[in-house]
């Protein structure tokens, strides 16, 4: 469920976010943001095949709706956490060294 | 609400649309039967669990035979205990109607709530941190 | 198809063939009285013969929810005799004074053509229902 790895992406990125060493770091969010990546490829898909379900009469219009959503707020998501780290990378390039 | 994951409740009040919409199908296809003569009036049947695999008499080759989506997925049976008029059709105007508009009203207690949880983690996405 | 808008269809169906038996009902009516046709002999009721369409679905045969429509399977003559009629002033009169009437009972046109008009009612109800409902589900897209 997108939802569901969603959910689970949240945390850890917070968490890593904290932790200090800036490669660590960088791996942690180059992970969840792979998954979270991987999560918008699948969400699309599952809502195009929704969709096409509810076109050709096998499927329900409210199931292609709910996976629609679905994918909508996969990349609303996706596309603020990739926000945030820019605003994080900006954030340490400006620190004094 | 706060047991149930974000997956599990959209998965709950999905089913309950299907199920609220296989009704509806249902009572649609009663009433446009409701002359043919010898015609068994149909209803939802919620004590066979549909399990597609077992049902197939032919060889379940074909992966779409395996997910029943929509309202399919919902078992339906005769219905029983309505009296048969002189032609044998069971099908009553009034019942299937009610159903009609109960089911509808179901449907659309879910999707309040399911349009209102989407709203909630879209804030959350766009507006939380 | 298992869907809403099949279950539409089916109703659509509905309303062709109730409106074929209001106008049957009302041919019959019409004719009640019709003691010689074109060819010559009194006016025959007609009935209208309705059944499943599809007979049987595949959804149906594994016990899913489906909607089955109605159609119209054909439109046969009644074969029930015709009435007589005690008239020898009738031009139709046979050689005693009988005349020989539509096989129609007027109360029966109007019970059937009822029957129907309610059917027509009813059906157009659940396409407004399930209209809603469609409507409902497209909602959630926002």
């Amino acid at each position: 469920m997108a939802i569901e790895s969603i959910a689970g992406a949240l945390p850890a990125l917070s968490r890593e976010h904290v932790a200090t060493g800036g490669a660590a770091a960088a791996d942690g969010f180059g992970t969840s943001l792979h998954r979270l990546v991987s999560a918008v490829e699948t969400s699309g898909q599952e809502a195009n095949g929704a969709v096409g379900r509810m076109l050709d009469g096998s499927g329900e219009v409210h199931d292609a709706m709910i996976a629609l959503q679905r994918a909508e707020m996969t990349l609303q998501l996706t596309v603020q956490v990739r926000n945030k780290l820019v605003q994080a990378y900006q954030d340490i390039m400006r620190m004094p060294v | 609400m706060s047991e149930l994951s974000d997956a599990a409740l959209v998965t709950a009040l999905r089913r309950q649309m299907t199920i609220a919409a296989a009704r509806q199908v249902i009572a649609a296809g009663n009433l446009a039967n409701v002359n043919t003569p010898g015609f068994r009036a149909r209803q939802a049947d919620f004590e066979t669990a549909l399990d597609a695999s077992l049902r197939q008499p032919l060889a379940v080759t074909h992966p779409a035979h395996l997910r029943s989506e929509g309202a399919g997925s919902v078992a339906a049976k005769d219905a029983d205990g309505l009296p048969a008029r002189r032609d044998g059709n069971t099908v009553q105007i009034d019942r299937e109607l009610l159903e009609m508009t109960s089911a509808g009203g179901e449907f659309q207690r879910a999707q309040t709530a399911l349009a209102a949880k989407f709203r909630l983690v879209r804030y959350a996405i766009n507006e939380g941190r | 198809m298992s869907s809403l808008n099949a279950a539409i269809a089916a109703s659509a169906t509905a309303l062709n063939a109730e409106r074929t038996r209001i106008e049957v009902a009302i041919s019959n009516l019409a004719n009640a009285e019709s003691t010689r046709g074109p060819d010559g002999r009194p006016y025959r009721r007609r009935d209208v013969v309705l059944g499943s369409q599809p007979a049987e679905t595949f959804d149906a045969a594994l016990g899913r929810a489906s909607a089955t429509g109605v159609s119209v399977k054909g439109i046969v003559e009644d074969q029930s005799p015709a009435r007589q009629r005690y008239e020898p002033s009738h031009p139709d009169a046979d050689k005693e004074g009988y005349v020989a009437l539509p096989n129609v009972d007027p109360a029966e046109e109007m019970v059937d053509m009822l029957s129907a008009a309610r059917a027509y009612q009813a059906n157009l109800t659940a396409i407004t229902l399930i209209r809603d409902l469609v409507q409902k589900a497209l909602d959630l897209g926002r």
